[in-house]
């Protein structure tokens, strides 16, 4: 038993510097959930095909000898784009946004196949933004945790200002309530394509990060993402909560650092890996069901824990 | 000035159950006058309001602001002028948001939204100010989500929000209607005092004739989609709630014939 720990432990504390440079970089698809899923009431899926849609624009666009830049360029403009496609499918052919996500999402896998002309692409040797790192050694985990917590910390920054400027809190308005936000003069389409296409771009940054970090692309890289991404936002609400704008702002990057840790804890402990999606699935399956639980121990019957617009 | 130039609607066209809404309804409402619109379930009343807002589209006719043409424009370009108050209190506030916010959205309902820093300290300062005109202790409670004040407390938040910035036209359909007599008094109070003191165009619909006869210049009363009859002026003053439930009887009476 006590060898059983030490092991565990042990195989845990060396992939600490690995796992927590790899959930800074998804960090960025579980902000590309929590922005439609809190911040516009529009439960989206357009993350599980945005994130290897930002992760094959970036490889062929490194393999073709662009920089590491402008391949992270052109996969937040494709991001952007995709999200933009889901709430248009929604807004105008009143498709539920969950369908709306699906449809995106399936074509994207086609799409990136087409882009890559093959289901992966080594990049292993070009140069990537994690080279940049000053006075670490490229190639390793520090170097990584270092370039993406600057680039984290820029756009917490950066999103936390936006959401409470006029412009923003005009957004929050349209998920709070899209009926009073267009009686306030507020476009709610321009603000969802918008919002979602900025969720996209974030989902497709994850991706385009990832593919700099780990050297090549995969069609398949996005494999249940979205529910991994879900796992790691309630975590993240729970610890940091989501009252204010700031809280709910850090809470995906947050809940990602804490979930993949998670993960790697129950990967070193002896979990088989193709049980993991099982794991997180049941995971979240009982975040969701809590509050019916509780309610049903005595209290009256609980409101359904998420509402959005149909 | 608001102008409503022959405005027809059918619901299901063609259909066994076809319903008019709008009947060719022609409304004119000078500028700083304040109209009660009455009408029995079903009369237009909401509909009539719905295509002034831009949120029910006309299949013709024209609607007119201080002489501008804005048939075609969507709900948000429109809600620059005109503001208006739901029947529902659920709808007229962004309930996960707080009661400042809500107001800085109202208060940006005619201006562009910049990029700025929204909730200053200037705002807060005003909004202070405007909310403690309704004595409900809103203006404590700035920072207070709107899901957590009470149905009456949100309607007069409502309101507060609508006749700020002066709208070119405000539109109340039935605004106090969920609100239990007490509460439904101070939102009206609230109503008629700001409408009064800002000289605001306002369009209020209701169905409680007192508030018709001790309210507003004219009564507008619809039935089957077009203005059935307006009491303005002189003839107003001396109206009372039993001559305007005598109308309603002589349009059941012809219904009954007609049907
Ligand atoms: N969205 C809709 N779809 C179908 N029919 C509608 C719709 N909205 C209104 N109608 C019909 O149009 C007519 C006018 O309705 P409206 O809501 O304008 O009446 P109202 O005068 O506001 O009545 P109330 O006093 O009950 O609020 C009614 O016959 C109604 O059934
Ligand atoms: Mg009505």
């Amino acid at each position: 038993m006590i060898d059983f720990l030490q092991t565990t432990l042990t195989s845990f504390v060396a992939l600490i510097p690995v796992t927590l440079a790899q959930s800074l970089i998804l960090g960025f698809v579980v902000a590309g959930i929590m922005i439609p899923f809190r911040m516009l009431s529009f439960p989206d899926l357009t993350s599980e095909g945005a994130f290897p849609l930002g992760g094959c624009v970036c490889g062929v666009a490194l393999a073709a000898g662009l920089g590491p830049l402008a391949a992270i360029g052109l996969a937040l403009l494709t991001g952007f784009i995709a999200g933009c496609c889901t709430a248009f499918i929604h807004l105008r052919f009143r498709i539920h946004t969950l369908l709306a996500g699906i449809l995106v999402m399936t074509m994207l896998y086609s799409v990136n196949l087409r882009i890559m002309g093959r289901s992966n692409l080594s990049v292993f040797g070009t140069e990537t933004i994690f080279d940049w790192v000053p006075f670490v050694q490229p190639g390793f985990p520090l170097a990584k945790i270092i370039a993406v917590g600057v680039i984290t910390l820029a756009i917490f920054l950066a999103l936390n200002f936006f959401f409470t400027t006029e412009k923003g809190t005009a957004v929050r308005a349209v998920g709070a309530n899209p009926v009073m936000a267009e009686a306030q003069g507020i476009n709610v389409w321009a603000a969802t394509i918008g919002g979602i296409g900025l969720a996209g771009a974030f989902s497709a940054f994850s991706g385009a990060l990832m593919v700099q970090s780990q050297g090549f692309a995969d069609v398949n890289m996005g494999l249940g993402i979205l529910i991994n991404g879900l796992a790691a936002l309630m975590i993240g609400e729970a610890i940091v909560g989501k009252a204010t704008v700031w809280r709910q702002l850090l809470a995906p990057f947050a809940g990602a650092m804490v979930y993949y840790q998670l993960v790697s804890l129950c990967l070193a402990a002896g979990m088989p890996p193709p049980d993991l999606k099982l794991a997180t699935g049941a995971f979240v399956l009982l975040m969701l069901a809590l509050p019916t639980l509780r309610a049903a121990r005595g209290r009256q019957a609980a409101a359904p824990r998420e509402s959005f617009r149909e | 000035m608001l102008e409503i130039r022959a405005a027809r609607k059918v619901f299901y066209r063609g259909q066994p159950d076809e319903k008019v809404a709008l009947s060719g309804l022609d409304l004119t409402l000078n500028t700083g006058e304040f109209g009660v619109v009455i009408g029995s379930n079903g009369a237009g009343k909401s509909s009539m309001l719905n295509a002034v807002s831009g949120s029910l589209a006309l299949d013709s006719g024209q609607i007119l602001i201080n002489g501008d043409d804005i048939t075609g424009l969507p709900v948000h370009k429109r809600a620059t002028r005109i503001a208006r108050v739901f029947q529902d209190p659920m709808l007229g506030t962004a309930a996960s948001m707080t009661v400042a916010e809500n107001m800085l959205l109202a208060e940006l309902r005619s201006k562009t939204r910049t990029l700025r820093h929204g909730l200053n300290a200037r705002r807060l300062a005003d909004y202070r100010d405007r909310l403690a005109i309704l004595g409900l202790g809103l203006e404590e409670r700035l920072n207070t989500r709107v899901d957590l004040l009470s149905g009456g407390q949100r309607q007069s938040l409502s309101l507060i929000m609508a006749v700020g910035g002066s709208p070119d036209l405000l539109l109340l359909d039935e605004h106090t209607a969920a609100l239990d007599p007490r509460t439904a008094d101070i939102v009206m109070e609230a109503t008629v005092r700001a409408v009064e003191a800002l000289k605001l165009t306002t369009l209020m619909v209701t169905h409680n004739m007192q508030h018709a006869v001790d309210y507003g210049h004219r009564v507008i009363m619809l039935d089957a989609g077009h203005v059935h009859l307006q009491i303005g002026d002189e003839e107003k003053a001396d109206v009372t709630v039993a001559d305007l439930i005598g109308h309603f009887a002589t349009k059941t009476d012809r219904m009954l014939l007609a049907s």
